[in-house]
């Protein structure tokens, strides 16, 4: 299902596409809504890049559904 | 390969240092004596990471012998020094450490006596009392929120972080048709010279230093000892004629030499600190281990799109290189591809072990463990030819790799070819054997100076005597792979002289250009440049003196080949260069003509200015019950340009695979809770006589614009591809696919145990 | 620990010094004697850097104590060449580039002269390369100096013989 990343509005073919993007982004901006969420950008993506599988990317994806609601 | 139209390059000559080192007449820093010299000995950390409260050697004094004892809080200025000068938050190490130590191993006091044996004695009697805290030694321990801070102001230990991107990284995978995935782990490896770290420190009454010491740059030393010891650089005076390896690990600041300085400089007298072969184990530094997650978006045709990827590194207790090697291993993870899009995100992680540095190869190694065995994996899902697929994404000249740099000469095509037409000639092998492949380049030399030199980053200086003989002097630092000879071939060619004519000083501050030194595959193609431009001015400064003597019609010109000064229309008419130096010098008032060269790559991209490339295939026999690996054949086609010190060539090329195929199977290095498990050479393993395959080299035709004549690196980007190629071994000849370099057999035992689980669960059902 | 008198011969020359039993070969040929052309590479006789020979018999310096070379012949590097004449062996590495920082190579001649001196006519490459398995090297790959000790072996230096 098609998402809208939560901070710059991008379309995104499902969550864990907008958790890559939004991982890939890294910028102030991106980093600042995994704070605002009680997430930590680095333990995350240090997970990502250490563990096989893509845990962090769906858990993050988690977020990104819950939050289309809000978006406007 | 083509004729050699050159009198002295590409030919097969005695090294300079030849006759020295054949007769046990070369005197390293591990030979050297001075008069009154002590001997110096470092008390170590036993903690991976603890304050210092106190330390009490009045006992060690007591014994003796005993000279001097140093400490960090005492004796130094506590200056925390780096190798990344421009950069102050990454010059982070005080050598004698004076609050807290942060890896096992670590300097934190030193004695001097008038024997080793009084030293060592001594180091028992010094007391320290610890404040032990805890300790993280692996960067996903180290990153966690709860873990212990290593440096102040470094939140969750990330030393340093580095992007590479260009082109949009989304859009261009989403025009991929097939995407894979994959997470590596890289190993360390260390360096092993087989001359430990070594130095002999004379300070005396007037202010100054000597110090002679095993290093791969003779002014990066004397710099970096001015900045800690707060001494001009002109009153320190660095020695090396010969050193015993480096790869790497030696153009830091390192505790022989910090130590042996402190010592020396409190007591007045030499000292001469020598690491035992376990000291350099735990108490050097290491390649840096890496955990590497990379994603490659490709098309159905094998078009390459996208690749990310996430890099995380043990950096250790210290930043020193490892900075760029984290930079290096995600530009040299694009390599030698065309990528639509690329990033790379690179986190560096202080963890308490052995501090991480460059280590031939500066990255790269790692990197291409990872990209060309993914490489030879999408291939094989998408069903398609892995050296055709490379060919199509292959470098060529001309090529702008976006933002980072120009490539302009490239032999990657013609590589490729070469090790397909040996594939192809050994046509089907027997069970349990195969071939693995890899590509790789490398820079030669990089653009940048992060050290702050306000030097040239080569220089060279010509003095032509009245017998003719040319004194050659250059900073290129000798630490084995032959550039004293390269330097003095280049300057006999360009000069017109033969070889034996030319003498070369180097390693020696007081009489040698500064000059960055052997690291970064730098030196043939820096290094050669200043060398060639002295000759040049040296050579046009005497050719004015044949011009008038010879007196030939206008029209014709002059030059100077193997001694024999010449018309080049009409080469039979002309005079011997040795009598035209007596000419030349008594037409100056006596005074010899001096030619100067010098070079620093300016507006070349974000790297290098020349890239080398190379393929390389290999023969691997795998017994998969045991990880047993017999490595029955070794075939690289190499592209460095212009070939000039031809053994010095072959013997780079050899020692490149040896070290290769080290990281690759052999040299496991396992640090646990801080502590590195092997630091000898019975359970550190090395490749030796028997299991090295035999070497054959297919060179590669091209002319890089930017070197001398020519050429470019060689040696250090022949370490690159090993690991991967025999990776892809392993996968033709049992299907497994090994993440985790080195390669260990356990690891291959065990993963064909599984499979052959696997596939009988899969029957049974 | 009260000294001891070792009296033994070194590169043909008789020598007596006054040691501490407890001092390695290698050590009483470097420090004692002063002849630093023999190197050390490791505390746990692996690398073979400071191999000599002992009555012709190839020995790592480091795996013996100089006293138990009491009345014996020893030769290191330094007593290869004769009047700055080099062994064929020296030659054939300067011709080879069988040597590259150097700091092995005193111990591979060694080893290599030795493993010539006993087996003249190796029968393959593999015999020559399990020859040389004592002695490690970082830089060369080994292969160059393999070369060097098969060219020796094959009689290209005939006339260099001693």
């Amino acid at each position: 299902m098609s998402v809208i990343c939560p901070v710059c509005k991008k379309v995104k073919k499902n969550p864990v596409d907008c958790a890559r993007h939004m991982f890939g982004t890294g910028d102030k901006p991106h980093r600042a809504w995994f704070d605002a969420q009680g997430l930590s950008f680095i333990d995350l993506l240090l997970d990502q890049a250490t563990q096989p599988g893509n845990k962090s990317y769906e858990l993050v994806g988690g977020y990104v559904e819950k939050a289309q609601k809000d978006i406007k | 390969m083509s004729e050699n139209k050159y009198s002295v390059l590409n030919t097969r000559v005695h090294n300079v240092d030849g006759y020295a080192k054949v007769t046990g007449r070369a005197t390293y820093t591990f030979d050297v004596t001075l008069p009154g010299m002590l001997y110096g000995k470092i008390l170590r950390s036993p903690h991976p990471h603890a304050k210092i409260l106190n330390i009490d050697y009045s006992e060690a004094l007591k014994l003796p012998g005993v000279i001097t004892v140093v400490t960090g809080k005492e004796d130094t200025l506590g200056v925390r020094q780096g190798i990344w000068r421009r950069y102050k938050d990454l010059c982070d190490e005080a050598i004698l450490t004076v609050d807290k130590v942060r890896y096992i191993g670590e300097p934190v006091a030193a004695v001097a006596a008038v024997t080793e044996e009084i030293a060592e004695k001594a180091l028992d009697l010094i007391n320290v009392d610890y404040e032990v805290l805890p300790f993280v030694d692996d960067p996903m321990e180290a990153i966690k929120k709860e873990a212990p801070l290593i440096h102040e102001g470094f939140e969750r230990n990330v030393n340093v972080t580095r992007q590479i991107a260009w082109g949009d990284l989304e859009d261009a995978m989403e025009e991929a048709e097939y995407v894979r995935e994959d997470w590596f782990k890289l190993g360390g490896q260390h360096h092993m010279c087989m001359e430990t770290r070594a130095a002999v420190a004379a300070y005396t009454p007037d202010g100054k230093l000597t110090i002679y010491t095993s290093t791969q740059s003779a002014y990066y030393h004397q710099a970096l000892l001015a900045g800690v010891l707060g001494l001009r650089e002109g009153n320190i005076r660095v020695i090396a004629p010969y050193v015993g390896g480096g790869f790497g690990g030696k153009f830091e600041l390192d505790g022989a030499q910090f130590c042996a300085s402190i010592l020396s400089m409190k007591c007045c007298k030499p000292v001469k600190v020598i690491f035992t072969r376990e000291e350099d184990f735990i108490a050097s530094k290491r390649r840096t281990p890496m955990y590497y997650y990379v994603r490659t978006g490709v098309k159905k045709d094998g078009t390459f799109c996208a690749r990310e990827a996430k890099v995380f590194t043990n950096g250790g207790a210290y930043t020193g290189m490892g900075a760029t090697a984290l930079y290096l291993t995600g530009f040299f993870h694009s390599f030698p591809y065309r990528w639509k899009a690329y990033r790379y995100d690179g986190y560096r992680v202080y963890t308490n072990s052995l501090p991480s540095t460059s280590m031939r190869g500066f990255g790269a190694p790692q990197a291409m463990f990872c990209s060309e065995q993914q490489i030879e994996w999408i291939a094989n899902d998408l069903g398609l030819d892995p050296i055709e697929m490379r060919r199509k994404n292959g470098h060529y000249e001309g090529y702008e790799v976006p933002g980072q740099a120009t490539i302009a000469s490239c032999g990657l095509d013609e590589a490729l070819t070469k090790i397909q037409e040996w594939k192809k000639s050994k046509g089907k092998l027997p069970a349990n054997r195969a071939i693995g492949i890899s590509a790789a380049g490398f820079m030669s030399g990089g653009i940048f100076n992060w050290f702050d030199s306000p030097y040239s980053f080569s220089s060279a200086v010509i003095t032509i005597n009245y017998d003719g003989t040319v004194e050659l002097h250059v900073g290129a630092q000798e630490i084995g792979q032959g550039s004293s000879t390269t330097m003095a071939m280049i300057c006999a060619e360009a000069l017109g002289v033969k070889l034996e004519d030319v003498k070369v000083h180097m390693g020696d501050t007081d009489h040698s250009p500064a000059d960055l030194g052997a690291w970064g595959s730098r030196q043939t193609l820096m290094a050669g440049n200043a060398t060639k431009m002295a000759a040049e001015d040296a050579k046009r400064q005497l050719l004015e003196f044949a011009n008038a003597k010879l007196g030939f019609n206008i029209i014709y010109d002059l030059d100077i080949k193997q001694g024999w000064v010449y018309n080049v229309a009409r080469p039979e008419r002309g005079m011997s260069y040795y009598d035209l130096c007596k000419e030349a010098l008594r037409g100056k008032e006596g005074q010899r003509i001096i030619g100067r060269g010098f070079y620093t790559p300016r507006r070349k991209g974000m790297i290098s200015p020349a890239y080398s490339y190379m393929v390389q295939g290999l023969d691997v026999e795998i017994d998969p019950e045991t990880g047993y690996l017999k490595i029955h054949e070794s075939v690289t086609a190499h592209d460095c340009g212009q070939p000039i010190n031809t053994l010095g060539l072959i013997g780079q090329l050899e020692g490149a695979a040896s070290m290769a195929i080290g990281f690759g199977y052999y040299e496991y290095l396992p640090v646990e809770d801080g502590k590195v498990m092997n630091p000898n050479l019975v359970d550190y393993k090395l490749i030796r006589a028997p299991e090295m395959p035999a070497c054959q080299v297919i060179e590669i035709d091209t002319y890089e614009p930017e070197g001398p004549y020519g050429a470019k690196e060689a040696g250090e980007g022949l370490t690159n591809p090993h690991a991967a190629a025999l990776g892809n071994a392993i996968y033709y000849a049992t299907g497994l696919q090994m993440k985790e370099a080195p390669i260990r057999a356990e690891a291959i035992a065990k993963a064909w145990k599984e499979k052959q689980q696997q596939k009988k669960n899969e029957k049974k059902k | 620990m009260e000294k001891k008198l070792l009296k033994f011969t070194v590169n043909e020359s008789p020598y007596e010094i006054y040691i501490n039993p407890k001092t390695l070969l290698v050590e009483a040929i470097r420090d004692h004697i002063g002849l630093t052309g023999t190197k050390r590479g490791c505390e746990t006789v692996s690398c073979g850097a400071c191999t000599v020979m002992v009555e012709g018999m190839a020995v790592k310096g480091c795996s013996i104590l100089a006293m138990q070379v009491e009345g014996k012949k020893v030769t290191t590097v330094e007593g290869l060449e004769t009047n700055g004449k080099l062994d064929p062996i020296q030659t054939a590495f300067l011709d080879e580039g069988a040597f590259q920082c150097g700091f092995c190579t005193s111990g591979m001649l060694m080893s290599a002269r030795a493993f010539l001196n006993e087996t003249p006519k190796p029968k393959d490459e593999m015999e020559i390369r399990r020859g040389m398995e004592g002695n490690l090297c970082r830089c060369t790959g080994y292969n160059a100096i393999i070369r060097a000790i098969d060219r020796v072996a094959k009689g290209e230096y005939k006339e260099d013989k001693k």
